[in-house]
């Protein structure tokens, strides 16, 4: 696997936030948040229901362009780009309630995470034999790499719709890593897991960040998680920024406790 | 049992992803094209030209209509309007000598950009907007057909179709039109094949299934739905144009009417969205069955000696007709080309009975 290609400055961040402000109506849902992600770092994003979370990851993708404020990738601004454009700049996700298309095998679903790198039109598929065959085969096998990276040999060919959601969540790591990101954003991609499933997913992120470079943005609210792989978290409530820094730091920080657990009501 | 799996162990990327990787649907469909051509010396050329050509014919247009509603999901209530757009432009064409491998690429052509303009604009709402914007194409091109002597020459004309020629040969025989719509009907069916196993096939799915995860993987919904409507009324065209060209040899205006538009949508339904071997059966269902349902009945009157009147005998074949509809949809939401896949999908694992829904 090749390494991803470094900007022209190793110190650009990959992805640099200025002053993102989200409202919808005359709800404010996210609002001065700034924050950088340095290459190949995991950057933990948390906060209690409705603090913003994804809706600062949906600004980051393009669905809700932010209202004020910048999104810088790469040195690039970004803010406002179509969701398709920013995938071809390198950014690729996993979703809360997972978008697998059903329907599809697990290993077509795999596929379309290439589709950034792929080339597909009416000729090349009724010229198969020809145009799109060679195409297909050599990013087949980049696909098989990651499917053998995230062990999903054995349900291939199985259709996405019957797999459990352990497999599921892990198909669809599979589907953002084939797309080769300089930028991993992971929506809670341990929601709904047991305790086994969970190390799992936490090593698969830690095998990606090492062997492929990849920097990830990680929504999570397993504080063990949290505190065991990321190296500089984020911390919202109601949209606004309360704590930033290294896991250990953030938990300790009052506010955050008092956002999770609720203040204290002794005297 | 037949599909059986065992024993077929693909060692390349190349041979997992040929055209059948289960060598029984390859038996089978090298069967049914030998039957297929072996047809005019089987059949007699009363049901050849009357049954069989217009059967395949149709089959290609629903494979078209398919690409649109079966695979990229967008509902088409105008897919008629595509096809007489062929169909006019490849006679005109054929009329101004122009030969006819010519007349059908232009009519294609013609149909293809007409089509996707008109999705150009349409595809800016979404969901059952989008049909009744289809409708509106399907009367827009209606009111055209009528009043525009210059194309059809007016409103209870028709417009004779040359002789169909090929690479300068005339082809009258009944043999040969049927091959002309054997061969197309196989292009067809070799390109929606072809659309299981590539990137664009895989693309207008996830627009299908879910557009805001298909963006985020870098695919262009938009873009896609147009080029989906494109591909699709180039299809309709050629299949518009072959259509006149070998089975109607004139166009009129009422060929493409709205009511022809349902029914080839009638037809994608039955046979299961995005189902390829659903379209053949979708086709034969509504083009074949009233004509058979209409025999058993009224030969079943002769036989028992009821007497029915001539207005009894007209009406309920078309009730059954309804009724059949309803009951296959009813034991299969998903098409008769779902209820072939149960079958398979049944004797792939047989004697176990691990059915595979």
């Amino acid at each position: 696997m090749t390494e991803v290609q470094s900007s022209s400055n190793t110190d650009t961040p990959v992805l640099e936030c200025i002053d993102i402000e989200r409202r919808f109506g005359g709800l404010v849902a996210v609002t001065g948040v700034d924050f950088k992600i340095r290459k190949g770092e995991i950057f933990g994003l948390v906060g209690p229901n409705g603090s913003g979370k994804t809706t600062l990851t949906n600004a980051i993708t393009g669905f809700y362009p932010p209202n004020v404020g910048s999104i810088i990738l790469d040195g690039k601004d970004i803010t406002g780009t179509a969701p398709h454009k920013v995938a071809g700049m390198g950014v690729a996700r996993t979703f809360q309630n997972l978008a697998l298309f059903n329907g599809m095998s697990v290993l077509d679903n795999i596929l379309l995470g290439r589709h950034i790198h792929m080339n597909p039109g009416v000729i090349s598929t009724a010229l198969y034999w020809w145009l799109a065959r060679p195409e297909e085969i050599a990013n087949r096998e980049i696909v098989e790499e990651v499917i053998d990276f995230l062990q999903l040999e054995s349900i291939r060919h199985e259709l996405v719709d019957g797999i459990p959601i352990g497999l599921k969540k892990r198909v669809e790591l599979a589907r953002a890593l084939v797309a080769e990101p300089h930028l991993l954003i992971l929506d809670e991609p341990m929601a709904g897991m047991n305790q086994e499933e969970k190390e799992y997913m936490a090593r698969f992120i830690l095998d990606a960040r090492a062997e492929r470079g990849v920097s990830v943005l990680l929504i999570e609210h397993h504080m063990d998680v949290i505190t065991g792989i990321c190296d500089q978290v984020l911390a919202l409530n109601y949209g606004e920024m309360i704590a930033t820094g290294t896991p250990q730091d953030v938990i300790k920080d009052p506010r955050v406790i008092e956002a999770y657990i609720g203040g204290s009501h002794g005297e | 049992m037949f599909y059986r799996l065992s024993g077929v162990h693909h060692s390349s990327y190349k041979s997992d992803r040929k055209m059948f990787p289960v060598p029984a649907d390859r038996n089978l469909v090298v069967f049914l094209l030998i039957l297929g051509i072996a047809a005019p010396f089987l059949v007699p050329s009363l049901y050849l030209n009357s049954y069989m050509l217009p059967w395949l014919i149709w089959t290609a247009a629903v494979l078209g209509l398919n690409l649109v509603t079966g695979w990229a999901g967008q509902l088409h209530l105008g897919y008629a309007a595509v096809m007489a757009v062929g169909a006019y432009s490849a006679v005109h064409a054929a009329k101004f000598g122009i030969p006819w491998e010519f007349a059908l690429l232009i009519g294609g052509l013609a149909s293809s950009v007409i089509g996707s303009l008109f999705a150009f604009t349409a595809l800016r709402v979404k969901g059952l907007y989008l049909a009744l914007t289809t409708l509106a194409m399907q009367f827009v091109m209606d009111w055209v057909l009528t009043h525009s002597p210059a194309i059809s020459g007016g409103s209870h004309a028709s417009l004779q179709s040359p002789t169909f020629a090929l690479l300068g040969q005339k082809i009258t025989s009944d043999a040969g039109l049927y091959y002309v719509a054997l061969g197309w009907c196989v292009l067809v069916t070799i390109f929606m094949l072809n659309l299981k196993r590539t990137g664009l096939g895989r693309a207008l799915v996830a627009v299908r299934e879910k557009d805001f995860a298909a963006a985020i993987l870098g695919v262009n919904s938009f873009y896609y739905k147009v080029v989906a409507f494109a591909a699709s009324s180039f299809i309709a065209g050629v299949t518009g144009a072959i259509l006149v060209a070998t089975f109607y040899f004139l166009a009129a205006p009422e060929q493409f009417a709205v009511n022809v538009s349902i029914q080839v949508l009638a037809m994608v339904i039955i046979g299961g969205l995005g189902s390829i071997i659903g379209s053949y059966l979708g086709a034969a269902l509504i083009l074949l069955v009233p004509g058979i349902v209409n025999k058993i009945f009224s030969g079943g009157a002769d036989v028992i000696g009821l007497n029915l009147g001539i207005e009894t005998l007209a009406h309920i074949p078309n009730a059954a007709y309804g009724a059949l509809i309803v009951i296959f949809l009813m034991v299969e939401p998903l098409g008769l080309g779902k209820l072939y896949a149960n079958v398979r999908d049944y004797l792939m694992v047989w004697p176990f009975d691990q059915l595979k829904k």
